[in-house]
Formats: structure tokens, C-alpha cells, sequence
């Protein structure tokens, strides 16, 4: 009984593996035709022919003119064409005051977002807005929903769906990928936010694909996200915790934003008069910058000294990982271009610059990038996309 | 009127932005079997009469704008009434909402004119004080300010109402103190519009000397040659039915979806021109 099961789940995972491979060399344009599938897949051609039949019949495919004929003279190929159009994923990003998220097209064209603000909500209300957040997006539906993306900070199983830790949500062993999917009665995934950001990044941000593309996330705490080879590498996520050294604390002290807004105000005492905001007004990274940008003493004290925290989260990942890329994410990169130009001479310094590997950084700054990122690893997940 | 009625409270339902919205909602509603009944109460602005509509005689409330105020949206909700808001929220009320990126559109406008035009000294002329949209892009447009690093004296905030005459006494009256500016951004397009009018006819060239720039597209927009960024109105309405549509079959909705602008680079923003800038 046991065997029989486990040949039937090798069996249609093998099935939908083969799906992604013809789904993916069509998506890619590398091949348009039953032939040239069978030959670039290495897969038999009735199987080429029943899967593709199978596409068509979902509407994933559809079949749209005639190819050139082989150089043997034989007949002309049917072309086929993805349809992007053919399904919907939405992609949901919580976090400690909001939820948002995006609904997208197969080829992660955003329709529409839906924001929602939880108020203070914890505990079994945010899951109760999570499910109002995605009905927002339920009801713009143009195509029939493929699977919803999960995105969550704190300890994340993603492979188990399961959210261990997350104190900012008062979330416990939360199995939030199931009870979404059970909710919805379609599949769901479940990464870390930062995870997420960086695979958003890797596949529609700015830089070319490279093997190692790490993220380092900067708001309330601080995290690290991975995609390795073109997927995400789930061992990233939070690293606020980490000691700096027994002087300095943890990074969330030096970088997460209730600190750093301590230490704006620690600095704009020391340096009176500033321009950065009183200890009751709103403050935001903006404002940093802002006040940067007229030279004030406390604002470009404040900023050096992060800059410095930065370099030393650049300095672990690059000494250990040796990445191609590193992409600055979250609230922080408001401080803009100076900021990254500063944490990665830092860097350089403290580390040495390896002519053979040099690593690149780049700030992420484009909206929405958890739910985004979602939609990506939904894609990645579901169909073998991106 | 019954469950197969769909209600709509509007202030004007002649207006750009509420026509659109409206033919948006119409377009769905027909589609999916309800009519509508459309309470249009300032039809007449000097003389508006109190809203009517029997929110109880209908399955459900599309409300544009801040057209109805708070107590009586929260009477509807209290009644089990779904209802759906246009470019509004209000805090503390579960009502969804559809609405423009107000955000994302401002940040466009500034980015077009400060990297892209090489301004530094905008003017911006606000829309109502209080309603959603007004403030939202407000917000955004001091948050630019900060992030260009641009000095924006507290004249050149200007009163403009969404309303094409406010908009223009008011550079008008700012034109005449002698400042000094070379760009403004209006909340509207049709206070663009105006700006655009009122700059030329007091000497100076639009867009060589100062550029301007609207939220928000419509035809006379694009027959004005203005700079914008397009909000798909009539989508909005669309989006607005289907969220309140769900919300009537049971659906509970929290939040507000937003949908993206697109910036629409015409004429009265590039000092050399778009042709020749190669941006149209």
C-alpha cells in the first residue's frame, strides 16, 4: 500500500515536472513547437504531445499559426504561445502594522493591490485579515486563481508552510500555509519576506541573473535573503538578533528603526541645533536625509554611523557567501545612493577587495517587493516559471 | 428598488471624475444582473438637497469620494448594508475602498520634474483639505520634497479646491507677489489645466520657463497638452462594483485596493520639448 502510493507520487511528480519543463522552454522562447520541445526537453514525443494536449485543454497554451517546415521538407510545425492571461496569482506580504498584497498575471503583470491596515490586530485577527486582504483581490479576479504566495518575517518553515515565530504577530507554530490553501481550496507557499525580496529583486529587478544574489533588509529588524542558482534559499531571514560584539549589541540595536530613532534623537542633542525632527515629531528616513542633504552634523553623523553597521552585515555575507550581488532593501533605502556608496566603500575596506569576485550592490527600492517576490516564488513553485 | 438594485451616492453625478466612476460602476452592474439607482444630491452645487437613497431597499452602496458622511456610512454598515467607497476611507469604519496610487502618481510627477526636467522650485496646488485623495497626494508631495531636497516656502502650497477658478486666483495671487518658481504640480489636472492658462497669459512660456504638471488624464487633459499621470477612472468604478458585488455574495472585504497611474509626458513639462527629448 505504502509502495503503491509512493509510485504515485513519483508519478505525478515526475508528470508535473515534465509540465514545467515544456511550460518554462515555451515561456523562455526556446522552443514554439511539439518537435522542438521533444528535442530540447529530451522527452519522448507522445509524452511531449500528451502534455502539451493537457496545457492547451487548461488554456495554459494555446496553438497559433504554423512554423517554418523542417529542412527535410516535412510539414509545418503548429506554434504554440503561453498565455499569460490564462491564470492569476496573488502574492501577500504581513507584516507588523500592514498587510499588502498583489494580483498578477502569469508573467507577473500587477492588476491590482489591496492594503489593509491591522490596527494593533495579533493572534488569529491578523489571519482573519489576511483572508479579508486576499478576498479584496478574490473579487477583481479576471482569470482563475493558480495558487497564493505567502510572505511572513520572523522564523519561517517554508517548507512545511508553517510560521514558527513571530512575536510582532503574536504567531505560535502557525500553519499558514495550509489554512490559507484550505481557505481558498487552492495551493499555497510560505517564505520568509526578506527570502521573498530577494527572489522579487533576482527576477524583475534591474541586475543581470547571477548565481548568488543575496538581499539585506533593513526596517524594524533586519534580514538577510538568498537566491541561489534561481531559486530562493530558505536558510535566510531574520539576523537582528546576531551580536555585533559585547560594546555594540545585537544589529536589530543598531539598525532596527526603535533604535535607530533613539539614536537620531541621541545625536540631534549632541549636535544642537539640528534639523532632524524633535523628540515628538515624525521622523522618518526621509527626514534623515533631508537634513543629510543640508549638511546637518547629527544627520551625517547618524548616517556614517549606519552605513558602518551596513558595511558589517555586507562584510559577514560577502566573506562567507561570496555573492555576486547585494541588493539594500526596506524603509532604509530612502536614505539613498550615499548611504549604499558609504556601506559598500566600508566594506571593501574591511574586507579586501577580490579582484576575481568583485561584488556589486544596488538598492531595492521598487514597491510592494514581499508580495511581488510571492508572486515570483508562487510562479517558481507552481508552474516552474521565473 | 430591491436586491437587484445597486445604489450610488455621488455629490455630482455630471462631474469628469464621477461620470467615469459611474459609467465604470453601470459597466458591471449590467453585466452581473443589478441596476442602479444613482442618488446625485449637488446636482445643483448652490443648492445641494439631503441624501435620499434608501440604503436599505438595495443590496448594496457604491459611495464616491467623501460624498457621504461618516455617520451615515456607519449607519449603513451598522444596518448590514455592503458598501464599497471610491477614493475615500475612513478611519475606524471596516468599508473597503478602490483607489488610485496617489502615492506612486505624485512620486512619478516629481521624478519627471525635478530628474527630468531639471526643476527645484515647485509650486503645488492642493486639492479639498480633508478628502482622501487631496490629503494622500499632499503627503506624498511633501515625502518628494524631503527626498529631492527641495526648499518649498509655505507660499507655494496653494489653495486650489480641485477647482479650476480657485487654482487659478491663486497663482494668480502668487504670480503677482513676485516669487519665484519653475514648476508647479496640481492635484488635478484640471487645476493643471488652468495653471497652464493662467501662467501663459501672464507672460511666461510653458513649458521653456516653467513646467507644469496634473494628477489624473481625461481628453481635455490631452487636448491641453498636459503632462500627467493617467489614473483609469472608469476602472476604478469597475473595481469598486466587483469589490461591492463580492461583499453582496458574501465575501468580507477589509482594506482598500489600489491601482496603479501611468505617467502620460505631453507638452507642458520638458523645457526642450518632448519630440526632441524623444519621450512622447
Amino acid at each position: 500500500m505504502r509502495a503503491s502510493t509512493a509510485n504515485k507520487a513519483t508519478h505525478s511528480q515526475l508528470r508535473q515536472h515534465n509540465r514545467q519543463l515544456l511550460l518554462r522552454a515555451i515561456y523562455e522562447g526556446v522552443a514554439d513547437n511539439r518537435a522542438a520541445l521533444a528535442q530540447e526537453t529530451q522527452l519522448a514525443k507522445p509524452t511531449v504531445s500528451e502534455l502539451i494536449g493537457e496545457l492547451i485543454d487548461e488554456g495554459l497554451l494555446v496553438e497559433e499559426g504554423r512554423g517554418q517546415s523542417t529542412r527535410g521538407g516535412g510539414k509545418r510545425p503548429r506554434l504554440l504561445r503561453f498565455v499569460p492571461a490564462a491564470r492569476q496569482v496573488i502574492g501577500v506580504s504581513i507584516s507588523e502594522d500592514h498587510i499588502m498584497a498583489a494580483l498578477a498575471y502569469l508573467d507577473g503583470r500587477i492588476v491590482a493591490r489591496h492594503y489593509t491596515d491591522l490596527g494593533g490586530a495579533r493572534g488569529e485577527d491578523v489571519i482573519a485579515a489576511v483572508g479579508e486582504t486576499i478576498n479584496g483581490l478574490i473579487a477583481q479576479l479576471d482569470a482563475p486563481l493558480l495558487c497564493i504566495g505567502l510572505g511572513v518575517a520572523g522564523v519561517v518553515d517554508a517548507g512545511a508552510g508553517m510560521v514558527i515565530h513571530a512575536p510582532h504577530l503574536d504567531w505560535e507554530q502557525v500553519p499558514l500555509a495550509r489554512l490559507i490553501a484550505d481557505m481558498y481550496d487552492t495551493p499555497a507557499y510560505l517564505a520568509h519576506s526578506t527570502a521573498l525580496v530577494a527572489m522579487a529583486e533576482y527576477v524583475y529587478g534591474p541586475t543581470e541573473p547571477v548565481h548568488c544574489f543575496a538581499v539585506v533588509r533593513v526596517g524594524s529588524g533586519v534580514g538577510v535573503g538568498l537566491v541561489i542558482n534561481g531559486a530562493i534559499y530558505h536558510g535566510g531571514g531574520e539576523i537582528g538578533p546576531l551580536r555585533v560584539g559585547d560594546r555594540l549589541g545585537s544589529l536589530d540595536t543598531l539598525l532596527g528603526w526603535p533604535c535607530v530613532r533613539q539614536r537620531a534623537e541621541a545625536l540631534r542633542r549632541e549636535h544642537a541645533p539640528s534639523l532632524l525632527p524633535g523628540e515628538d515629531e515624525p521622523l522618518s528616513y526621509l527626514h534623515i536625509r533631508h537634513a543629510v542633504d543640508n549638511g546637518d552634523r547629527a544627520a551625517l553623523a547618524l548616517r556614517d554611523e549606519l552605513s558602518r553597521h551596513l558595511a558589517q552585515v555586507f562584510a559577514w555575507i560577502t566573506g562567507l557567501l561570496t555573492p555576486d550581488h547585494v541588493a539594500l532593501a526596506g524603509p532604509i533605502t530612502d536614505l539613498g545612493e550615499p548611504l549604499l556608496e558609504q556601506a559598500a566603500a566600508y566594506t571593501r575596506e574591511w574586507v579586501g577587495a577580490d579582484p576575481l569576485r568583485p561584488v556589486s550592490f544596488s538598492l531595492a527600492e521598487a514597491p510592494s517587493l514581499v508580495a511581488v517576490g510571492a508572486i515570483a516564488q508562487a510562479l517558481h513553485r507552481e508552474l516552474g516559471l521565473v | 428598488m430591491s436586491a437587484t438594485h445597486l445604489g450610488v451616492i455621488t455629490n455630482n453625478q455630471h462631474q469628469v471624475f464621477q461620470r467615469a466612476v459611474i459609467a465604470g460602476i453601470r459597466q458591471i452592474a449590467e453585466a452581473r444582473g443589478y441596476d442602479l439607482v444613482i442618488d446625485s444630491y449637488a446636482d445643483d452645487e448652490a443648492h445641494p438637497r439631503p441624501i435620499t437613497l434608501d440604503y436599505r431597499a438595495v443590496a448594496g452602496v457604491c459611495v464616491i469620494a467623501d460624498a457621504a458622511p461618516a455617520g451615515l456610512l456607519r449607519e449603513m454598515v451598522g444596518a448590514g448594508t455592503p458598501v464599497s467607497l471610491v477614493s475615500h476611507q475612513v478611519p475606524g469604519l471596516p468599508i473597503p475602498s478602490v483607489s488610485a496610487d496617489n502615492y506612486q502618481g505624485i512620486a512619478e510627477l516629481m521624478r519627471h520634474l525635478v530628474v527630468e526636467c531639471g526643476r527645484r522650485g515647485v509650486v503645488f496646488i492642493r486639492g479639498v483639505g480633508g478628502q482622501w485623495d487631496s490629503e494622500g497626494r499632499k503627503t506624498a508631495f511633501g515625502r518628494e520634497v524631503m527626498r529631492y531636497n527641495l526648499d518649498v516656502p509655505p507660499e507655494h502650497l496653494l489653495r486650489g479646491d480641485f477647482s479650476a477658478e480657485v487654482a487659478a486666483r491663486s497663482l494668480q495671487a502668487l504670480i503677482a507677489s513676485g516669487a519665484q518658481f519653475d514648476a508647479v504640480l496640481a492635484a488635478d489636472y484640471r487645476m493643471g489645466i488652468a495653471a497652464v492658462e493662467t501662467l501663459r497669459r501672464a507672460g511666461y512660456a510653458v513649458p521653456e520657463s516653467v513646467s507644469v504638471v496634473g494628477f489624473g488624464d481625461a481628453e481635455e487633459a490631452e487636448a491641453a497638452g498636459l503632462t500627467t499621470v493617467a489614473a483609469d477612472i472608469a476602472e476604478q468604478g469597475r473595481r469598486a462594483a466587483r469589490q461591492l458585488i463580492s461583499q453582496i455574495e458574501g465575501l468580507p472585504i477589509r482594506g482598500m485596493t489600489v491601482l496603479s497611474v501611468r505617467p502620460v509626458i505631453r507638452d507642458t513639462s520638458l523645457p526642450d520639448g518632448p519630440a526632441r527629448a524623444g519621450r512622447r
